[in-house]
């Protein structure tokens, strides 16, 4: 018995130092989802130091005329995967990298193509020179030694043109603010793709650090549902095909503005809103309890500020 | 035997280093000397019935709600006393709630890190009642300037007062926000400059409850509080450390 405990320390140790050396390596994989138009899908979940930040879609256009990059992912680590990936499937050179807002996932990668330019809204090239540097050391703090020589490179130019036009694809640039305050969504007009950014969520609970308020949200939501996409690829969660992501998108964020005004109206406190029940319908989007009582902290003060 | 001897052995190494002489159920490095500091040597005991609600994560470090709960526990309160065990400035505030308050009070705080935020309930039996929860925090809400810092708004709406009344299925309930930037005077520059005192008045004059605040009751302070007889006319007198006094009816 003594003998197997030991061994079984012995076992239990020696298998952590084993995975705490190995090599961090993301593993990505992309996904087709239409001519030339590929999907690097993130998991489900919050940041962790077990899935590097790999949280997030990615995505890239191949075009006659070089490739396009949307978004470069969690870390220096994940950017030069994904370059590696793009190497993989195809011989065109990347032209064009978009940054489609300023949350950490979605540039922090943007080493590897320090290279390319690098487009971004106005107003997210404010945000990231502002708060890029907080995201990156909180990075390190949620995922560890994945961010390692991670730094903060700005996006070099602004995404000014509202038509890209790339060997046969032609790219519409659309501007909205309802996630983060400055959001850019990119439609393919050749293949019908909608690179959504996390203006859609999808099987993934949505979040609220920077919204300029769920009403402006869901209005736009109203505008993207009327682009006629063939396929749309939400910021987080899997691609679909039809109105679906949209669906949950404006069910969701309706019962959360509905909730937070009716708490308010009744006196509630932020502590008693946390601890409100989630419906059913909401409860098969990963991680819907803490998104939305991380929402309740960035939303509830200006909702109770109306029942005063 | 020998495998006794190594479960003992083994339990005690990993018994020892959070639990030596502690018997914090939060296991908390601070909690002898936090409880010397705030209840001294009385009588004590660690109590369910008193309930420190805290979110599972400090999403915003310069305001996290808290909800001070007391309300199972049987005799008259004369006192709350609320901290936190890892901050710089550790007292968060000191509540005197007469029998016509119901002990059941929402605030909220700021954190420097991870810390175990606990309340201690004195009743008028003469003993302390410790309730407490650990707060998971990145840190940084004490030290970092307040809104009203980079904005000159405060100036020309200090004090300023909002409040309101919700009928409860059982009593009351108000809910007040006052203008104030509760500095620390932990950052560089910027004074400490916060409410000191919160005295809540019946419309004969008598005062129903007493609170004393710390800087760590976050920036423009949103509290709420529980009463047993909703038909008062009720006011709030508030004084700052700067001398400043503002007296509102609720």
């Amino acid at each position: 018995m003594l003998f197997r405990m030991i061994l079984l320390i012995a076992l239990t140790t020696g298998l952590q130092s084993a995975v705490s050396a190995g090599p961090l390596s993301y593993e990505l994989n992309a996904e087709q989802v239409a001519p030339g138009t590929w999907v690097v899908q993130g998991k489900l979940e919050d940041f962790s130091s077990l899935n590097g930040g790999n949280i997030v879609n990615t995505g890239f256009i191949v075009t006659d005329d070089g490739v396009v990059v949307i978004d470069t992912g969690p870390s220096r680590r994940y950017g030069e995967a994904l370059r590696k990936l793009i190497s993989t499937l195809t011989d065109q050179p990347v032209r064009l990298v978009f940054n489609t807002h300023h949350h950490p996932d979605h540039f922090l990668g943007n080493q590897a193509f320090s290279d390319v330019g690098i487009q971004a809204l106005p107003i997210t090239r404010e945000q990231i020179a502002l708060h890029g540097n907080a995201f990156a050391e909180n990075m390190y703090r949620l995922v560890g030694d994945w961010m390692r020589s991670t730094e903060v490179v700005l996006p070099s130019e602004n995404a000014s043109e509202p038509l890209i036009e790339l060997g046969d694809h032609r790219i519409r640039l659309l501007r909205f603010t309802g996630h983060s305050g400055a959001d850019l969504v990119l439609f393919d007009e050749s293949t019908g793709v909608l690179f959504a950014s996390d203006m859609v969520f999808y099987q993934r609970a949505l979040t609220t650090p920077h919204t300029p308020g769920i009403p402006v949200w869901l209005g736009e939501l109203e505008r993207i549902r009327d682009i006629t996409f063939s396929v749309l690829v939400p910021g987080h969660g899997p691609v679909v095909s039809d109105g679906r992501a949209l669906d949950q998108m404006q069910a969701y964020l309706r019962w959360l503005d509905n909730t937070l005004t009716e708490s308010a109206r009744s006196g509630l406190t932020m502590t008693e809103v946390i601890a409100l029940p989630v419906p059913q319908q909401f409860q098969e989007i990963a991680l819907t309890k803490s998104e939305f009582s991380r929402s309740v902290a960035h939303l509830y003060p200006a909702y109770e500020a109306r029942f005063f | 035997m020998i495998r006794h001897c190594l479960f003992m052995t083994l339990g005690l190494i990993l018994s020892m280093p959070v639990t030596a002489s502690s018997d914090d159920p939060l296991n908390s490095p601070l909690w002898n000397y936090m409880r010397e500091q705030f209840i001294g040597t009385d009588s004590y005991q660690f109590d369910d019935r008193v309930r420190v609600v805290v979110p599972e994560f400090a999403e915003d470090p310069t305001q996290v709600p808290i909800t001070v709960d007391a309300r199972e526990l049987a005799g008259q309160i004369e006192r709350i006393i609320v901290w936190a065990d890892l901050n710089p400035i550790q007292h968060i505030f000191t509540y005197y709630p007469h029998q016509a308050i119901v002990p059941h009070i929402s605030l909220r705080i700021k954190v420097q890190q991870g810390t175990a935020v606990r309340a201690a309930v004195l009743t008028d039996k003469g003993r302390w009642h410790l309730g407490g929860s650990y707060l998971d925090a990145a840190g940084g809400g004490c030290t970092t300037p307040s809104a009203a810092a980079a904005d000159p708004y405060w100036e020309s709406h200090l004090g300023e007062f909002q409040s309101r009344f919700f009928p409860r299925s059982e009593g009351g309930r108000y809910k007040f926000r006052v203008i104030h930037p509760m500095d620390t005077g932990l950052v560089n520059a910027i004074p400490e400059f916060y409410i000191e005192q919160v005295v809540i008045r019946s419309a004969s004059g008598n005062d129903l409850a007493r609170m004393e605040l710390s800087p760590p009751v976050s920036e423009n302070p949103v509290i709420t509080f529980d009463v047993r007889e909703p038909d008062k006319k009720h006011s709030i007198w508030l004084r700052d450390n700067g001398g400043n006094e503002f007296e509102q009816a609720l």
